[in-house]
């Protein structure tokens, strides 16, 4: 007879770590989305007061709010399908061939995902630079002019998600080549023996089977752009004009930077809000495959 | 079965326990009262700031702070309590510190302590310059300013055999200077610069607050500072994007004219050594109030609750005295606050320097108000960069800065 | 065998082995593309001040130099620095198992409120990390943990990603074996130690790198919780040479390939683990 508290105990040293570093700062954030709590806080407690749904009201009220919350969506349409194609297609390409070559290739596509923003910032800001940047320099070779990568506001939300893109895929790449390992070699061999081509296994057999690893890069990604931040933040600074502005940033500059902590909380309960809804969705189209 | 949740149960509790346990191991909190000074200084300063109080017979520990990450220091500090002993205080940010409670006022110390009388720092600086609801919070400690920066080469090329001393010169030098050819600009405004405009409308003989202290926008003088700052978009001298990178930009003559620091006079001096002679920086162009620039820079407070009080006050008149700011200078290449350094002979040798000190003669700093550079300065910015960027129409852009900067005030 | 059927598998063979050379150019195209800017930061750590801001910029340093590491390591304390990282990502360790305990549970038990459990674990990724500094630093105040390792490395011990990642991956152990197991008298520890986690090594690989990873870039608790800049890890070091005018591009370039070049080895090493296959013989 299985102990019925076994799944708690094995639960429950994480839950309890994640209850206290996790959740409690939410509700916290929720309660002070109720105040006008900012730094005099600090020096004087009394400084707080209630001020109910004040906070969300001049949220929903602010056009820059608006502007950053469709910024966010159009990055993550955008972004979260282009993340899971490209993944999935290199780990499918690089699983291809157990030839060293390819072994040795997944180094070069992990890189982005482990280099530091800093040095990012860097190297992308110059690559981009107007006057000064190597894409433009190499673009005059060819006689076409100048490009404003980073300060036309169109063509800025597209330079930043390559740049967020480009750093995306390596971890989920390899999250698809472990995943890949669980194909079993037999349905595979059996299949190229009945005489299927390699494009109809892959897409017959292999990639119904990663089902669950394609499910799980949906939702972190999906997750990840709609908090979307680090990129626009170091390259354009949420500019020009607020192209480029993701309600993260909006969140940062507007509530932290600026020491507002009512306001910042009540934004991050409406961001957090939208994420849980949309999580939501994913998980209820998906929960006939949880099961296996 | 049972055994195995028992063991689990029981991994668990000794986890909890233990890491109680080391808790209470911990060292002792910063800020006790026998032992070093904790001291935060910004960016990567720390141990020129240690070299800099080695001989002054107080023991100090430095703690560097990231110019990008003082906001979650300074509330995590004040939220449970415990800060350092000391703290350097970007000027932009001396505002949100008081606010926050955390600097001690120094009024009645001021006295004990003839070193850090205001008497002995530039009137743009010291006392109630910046002195906040009442009362001194700081001290002065490191200054910095806005002056112009010319590529003298080429404007010698253009015809002109010195920089331009009035804001109507400088319009008039970049108009010739852009017709250089294609790609070439007379003038650079860096589009996050938000006190730029400021400076000109001082430089106008006109303020941006009025006398209760007020944020007041709506003057005639800050009308003439829009002027100059969209006739140069209009004249077509200014380049347009976001990403122009100031330091290229003048090195490579791009854009050989710009308002900045001497920050970008020590980045021309280490990066092309060879453009030695070919530049120099000069007083801000003048328009009809003087040459009225930005005191920016760092004070020193002393955290409010700190055990150490008289240590902490030592060392701050240990690095007001004038040897030890020359001696900051030599470290790093900020720029001393105490008049009296400032007037030094060796340090004014060098002609770019003796500018940037001149210039802080007359320098003013930016209101004291709550949050001045997300509620202001950027409202300040975007409102101006509508109209040269997107030609939004001047008047509705002004209205909505007038509008949006209402009702701040410095008290 | 026939000779047409010899003739048409060797063609086959054939066929295939052009398509892998195609797809070999192609990726190795994508790589070189995909790594360029990590090319690009390597090369200017060795360049000269002067040589970094050069304009039209050059590929490699016309006269390399080490200065820059040198400094790093004798004049701004990124020895210390490495070892607080080190410190930081192995305490991260001990977390992994308790992930791993965790996310098996979701995946191979049914118990009661395990779909809010598991909702609460998605729900921690979803908030900005800003909003959990305070209530985290007052915690970790209480607990007596600020200014040490421990404390660095406590708020991202567990995680919501990893957790829900292992739940995915041990979702597919084929429960037969497990029923197997405890048919065989075997308890619930044991079955977890003995057949889930050995059937997991891909995926702990991944982890592992993963953990590793967190940990050496952490920056913001390092940041806050350290009270004493002897704790401070690489990020923040780096974070420490960030001005308002990027006067020494090279310098910071130096720092930024001092913090990823460990990470790249540790990855090269634990990659083939994440690539090995696990075969399930005899199981449908």
């Amino acid at each position: 007879m299985r102990n019925r508290l076994i799944p708690y105990l094995f639960v429950s040293p994480a839950m309890l770590l994640l209850v206290a570093f996790g959740i409690v700062p939410i509700l916290v954030a929720a309660v002070i989305s109720t105040t006008n709590m900012n730094i005099s806080a600090f020096a004087n407690w009394n400084n707080v007061d209630f001020v109910g749904i004040d906070n969300y009201t001049k949220l929903f009220n602010d056009p820059d709010f608006w502007q950053s919350i469709g910024n966010t969506g159009l990055f993550a349409l955008f972004g979260v399908p282009a993340i899971v194609l490209i993944s999935l297609a290199v780990a499918l390409l690089l699983n291809s061939s157990q030839h060293p070559f390819f072994k040795a290739l997944r180094a070069f596509y992990f890189v982005p995902a482990i280099t530091a923003i800093v040095a990012i910032a860097l190297v992308w800001g110059y690559l981009y630079n107007t006057q000064f940047g190597l894409l433009n320099h190499l673009l005059s070779l060819v006689g076409i002019p100048q490009v404003q990568w980073l300060s036309d506001p169109a063509l800025a939300k597209f330079s930043v998600a390559l740049v967020a893109v480009w750093r995306g895929t390596g971890l989920n790449i390899i999250i698809f080549l472990a995943a890949l390992q669980g194909v079993p070699k037999e349905y595979l061999e059996a299949a190229s023996l009945d005489g299927a081509s390699s494009a109809r296994t892959t897409f017959s057999i292999t990639i119904p089977l990663l089902r669950f690893a394609i499910f799980f890069v949906s939702i972190t990604t999906t997750i990840a752009w709609l908090q979307f931040f680090d990129e626009p933040f170091v390259l354009t600074d949420g500019g020009p004009l607020g192209a480029t502005t993701s309600a993260s940033i909006f969140l940062y500059k507007e509530g932290f930077r600026l020491n507002q902590f009512g306001y910042a909380s009540a934004g991050s309960i409406v961001l957090f809000a939208i994420i849980a809804v949309i999580t939501l969705i994913q998980l209820r189209i998906r929960s006939a495959d949880d099961e296996y | 079965m049972k055994r195995t949740a028992k063991g689990v149960l029981a991994a668990v509790a000794v986890a909890s326990i233990t890491l109680g346990a080391s808790a209470c191991s911990s060292p002792a909190p910063a800020g006790d009262a026998d032992g070093p000074l904790t001291v935060w200084v910004m960016g990567d300063s720390g141990a020129n700031f240690e070299t800099l109080v080695a001989d002054s017979g107080i023991e100090v520990e430095v703690v560097a702070i990231p110019w990008d990450s003082i906001d979650e220091k300074l509330t995590t500090a004040v939220a449970s309590g415990s800060g350092p002993d000391i703290l350097q205080i970007g000027l932009s940010k001396l505002r949100t510190f008081a606010d926050a409670g955390a600097l001690m006022p120094l009024d009645d110390e001021l006295a004990d302590h003839p070193a850090l009388s205001p008497e002995n720092f530039p009137s743009g600086v010291a006392g109630t310059s910046t002195s906040v609801g009442g009362e001194i919070v700081s001290v002065p400690w490191t200054s910095d300013t806005r002056v112009l920066f010319t590529r003298t080469d080429i404007l010698a090329e253009a015809g002109y055999d010195a920089p331009p001393a009035t804001w109507d010169e400088v319009r008039e030098y970049a108009k010739t200077l852009t017709a250089r050819g294609e790609g070439q600009y007379g003038y650079y405004i860096p589009q996050w610069d938000a006190p730029l405009p400021i400076e000109i409308a001082w430089s106008m003989g006109g303020d941006v607050i009025d006398s209760d202290g007020n944020v007041d926008f709506d003057t005639p003088e800050f009308a003439k500072a829009v002027d100059v700052y969209t006739g140069l978009y209009a004249d077509g001298s200014v380049p347009v994007n976001s990403d122009f990178d100031q330091t290229q930009g003048f090195i490579s003559g791009v854009a050989p004219m710009l308002v900045s620091g001497p920050y970008l006079g020590n980045g021309i001096s280490s990066s092309a050594p060879e453009l030695d002679g070919k530049w120099q920086a000069s007083p801000l162009p003048e328009g009809d109030g003087g040459s009225v620039s930005l005191f920016a820079g760092s004070n020193l407070g002393v955290w409010h609750n700190t055990d150490q009080k008289d240590a902490a006050l030592d060392l701050l008149e240990y690095v007001s005295a004038p040897e030890q700011q020359l001696a900051w200078y030599k470290l790093t290449g900020e720029l001393p606050t105490v008049s009296s350094a400032l007037e030094d002979e060796e340090l004014n040798s060098d002609p770019n320097v003796k500018v940037y000190t001149d210039q802080l003669a007359t320098a003013k700093v930016l209101p004291l108000v709550s949050n001045w550079d997300g509620a202001v300065g950027t409202e300040l910015l975007n409102a101006l960069n509508a109209i040269v960027l997107t030609g939004a129409d001047r008047d509705e852009s002004l209205a909505g800065l007038y509008a949006k900067t209402a009702g701040l005030s410095n008290k | 065998m026939s000779t047409s059927q010899l003739v048409r598998d060797r063609s086959l063979a054939k066929r295939r082995r052009v398509l892998v050379i195609l797809i070999g150019a192609a990726l190795g195209v994508g790589a070189l593309v995909t790594a360029f800017p990590f090319f690009w930061m390597l090369t200017t750590a060795f360049k000269p001040q002067r040589e970094a801001i050069d304009y039209p910029p050059t590929l490699l340093p016309q006269e390399p130099t080490l200065e820059w590491f040198v400094t790093l390591f004798t004049e701004l304390d990124f020895g210390r620095y490495l070892v607080n990282t080190v410190a930081v990502v192995l305490i991260g360790f001990a977390g992994l198992m308790l992930m791993a305990m965790a996310g098996y549970a979701f995946a191979k038990f049914e118990f009661r409120g395990r779909r809010w459990l598991f909702f609460l674990v998605l729900a921690t990724m979803m908030i900005p990390i800003q909003v959990t500094m305070i209530p985290t630093y007052l915690i970790l105040n209480g607990l007596h943990l600020t200014n040490t390792l421990v404390g660095i490395a406590l708020p991202t011990l567990v995680s919501g990603f990893s957790i829900f990642l292992f739940r995915q991956f041990m979702s597919t152990i084929p429960t037969e074996m497990l029923e197997a197991a405890r048919l065989d008298g075997a308890g619930e520890f044991r079955t977890f130690w003995q057949i889930v986690l050995p059937l997991s090594k891909p995926i702990l690989a991944v982890q592992i790198v993963l953990t590793f990873i967190s940990g050496w870039n952490s920056f913001l608790w390092p940041l806050i919780i350290a009270s004493d800049q002897k704790l401070y890890t690489l990020s923040v070091g780096l974070a420490l040479l960030n001005q308002q005018l990027a006067v020494n591009p090279s310098l910071q370039m130096a720092a930024a390939t001092v913090m990823v070049v460990p990470i790249l080895a540790v990855f090269i090493v634990f990659q083939r683990y994440v690539i090995q296959g696990f075969a399930l013989s005899g199981l449908k």
